[in-house]
């Protein structure tokens, strides 16, 4: 009965123990990944930021601009590129909505984001823009991958449509959150105008014919969280310039727009309980569960042997043993 | 022998449940109907 027992034992031993190293290296991989079907969206605010009063051409100080960010997973999209690509992808649909403290559009800037579910590695294919323009993306945007490293990544700018390296600058405590910040230094740069501008009659091309060229500028700051890779707070340094042509009326530039933009407050709140949340389920498959099943391993096959041994300890009754005749001689 | 058919039981029954699993993956789902924004929401 004894050996009985500690056979099965043994067997669940080296299941559990198996199972360790398996979750944590071949299923964690495949199964960790983003949703094809994510929606989310933030709010971003720059107070007291200057703007650029296109009626008048004069840049002015305003109590508020707010930048409405939006990322939906288009699954049919992703359906089709998996298909081709031969891997998870996902498809996010964007759109930065930027609204003056008047409520009326400053920018609406569209973008499509091709990426690999599993690692965030940029998929080129037909459909990844920015505004319309055709993008080739050589790095990650909005999301680092999971077990994010110390070490700088590439990240991909909108604006200047170019992929930059984001320097990792420190762990450091944000809300109780255990995060890297990254830290994106974008020069400036001549960037396209948006498609879509905030006064009705001009377009990019009738901006381009008067000599008119927009330039940017940004700091760029995230903190992310290491274990999801998602960050729980960004900020940036932002400023545009319209400089040179006939539009100044002889100035050489003009601010289009210039502020620290920062996330609201409430949606502070509700990406650090997102991430925390998200993050228990990350560490169960990376460390929780695998230390977990191999400490239950061990214990099972030391407590196997232990019932092995105790089956053949001396003090036992023995077997009988069948004695066998002795000849007999005459 | 009896010990190394059980270790092995083990071992089998840990990767069937492993491939079973990361085979079935996860269902896609659809696509959110909620739009992309160009209102500020009033909370998350």
């Amino acid at each position: 009965m004894r050996r009985k027992a500690s056979l099965i034992l043994l067997a669940l031993a080296v299941f559990f123990t198996a199972l360790s190293p398996l979750l944590r290296w071949y299923a964690f991989p495949r199964l960790a990944k983003i949703p094809a079907n994510q929606y989310q969206d933030m709010v971003l605010e720059a107070k007291n930021a200057t703007l650029l009063d296109y009626g008048t051409m004069q840049a002015k100080t305003v109590p508020k601009v707010t930048i409405v960010q939006t990322l939906k997973g288009n699954v049919e999209a992703a359906k089709k590129i998996d298909r081709t690509a031969g891997r998870d992808v996902v498809v996010w649909d964007g759109l930065s909505y930027v609204q003056g403290p008047d409520g009326k559009m400053v920018s609406s800037i569209p973008e499509r984001y091709i990426f690999d579910a599993h690692t965030q590695d940029p998929v080129h294919a037909t459909g990844e823009m920015v505004d319309g323009d055709p993008v080739k993306r050589d790095g990650i945007e909005f999301k680092w991958p999971f077990l994010t490293q110390k070490r700088d990544y590439e990240y991909f700018d909108a604006q200047t449509r170019t992929t930059n390296p984001i320097h990792y600058k420190g762990t450091q405590n944000f809300r109780g959150v255990k995060v890297y910040y990254f830290e994106q230094t974008i020069p400036w740069t001549k960037v396209p105008f948006p498609k879509t501008m905030p006064v009705k009659g001009i377009t990019p091309e009738s901006v381009a014919k008067t000599g008119t060229t927009r330039w940017y500028t940004t700091i760029r700051k995230f903190w992310v969280e290491p274990v999801t890779g998602a960050p729980v707070y960004g900020e940036e340094i932002h400023k545009e310039e319209l400089r040179g042509g006939t539009l100044l009326g002889g100035r050489a530039k003009v601010t289009a727009f210039a502020g620290d933009v920062k996330m609201r407050e409430d949606y502070i709140k509700h990406t650090v309980a997102l991430v925390k949340s998200n993050r228990t389920l990350v560490l169960l498959m990376v460390s929780y569960l695998p230390w977990g099943f191999l400490s239950l391993g061990l214990l099972l096959l030391a407590l196997s042997l232990y019932l092995e041994a105790r089956s053949r300890r001396p003090g036992d009754p023995a077997p009988t043993e069948v004695q066998e005749p002795e000849p007999v001689t005459a | 022998m009896r010990a190394l058919i059980a270790a092995a039981t083990g071992l089998v029954l840990a990767f069937a449940l492993v491939l079973t699993i990361t085979a079935m993956g996860s269902p896609m789902g659809k696509t959110s109907p909620k739009p992309l924004l160009t209102t500020v929401p009033a909370h998350p």
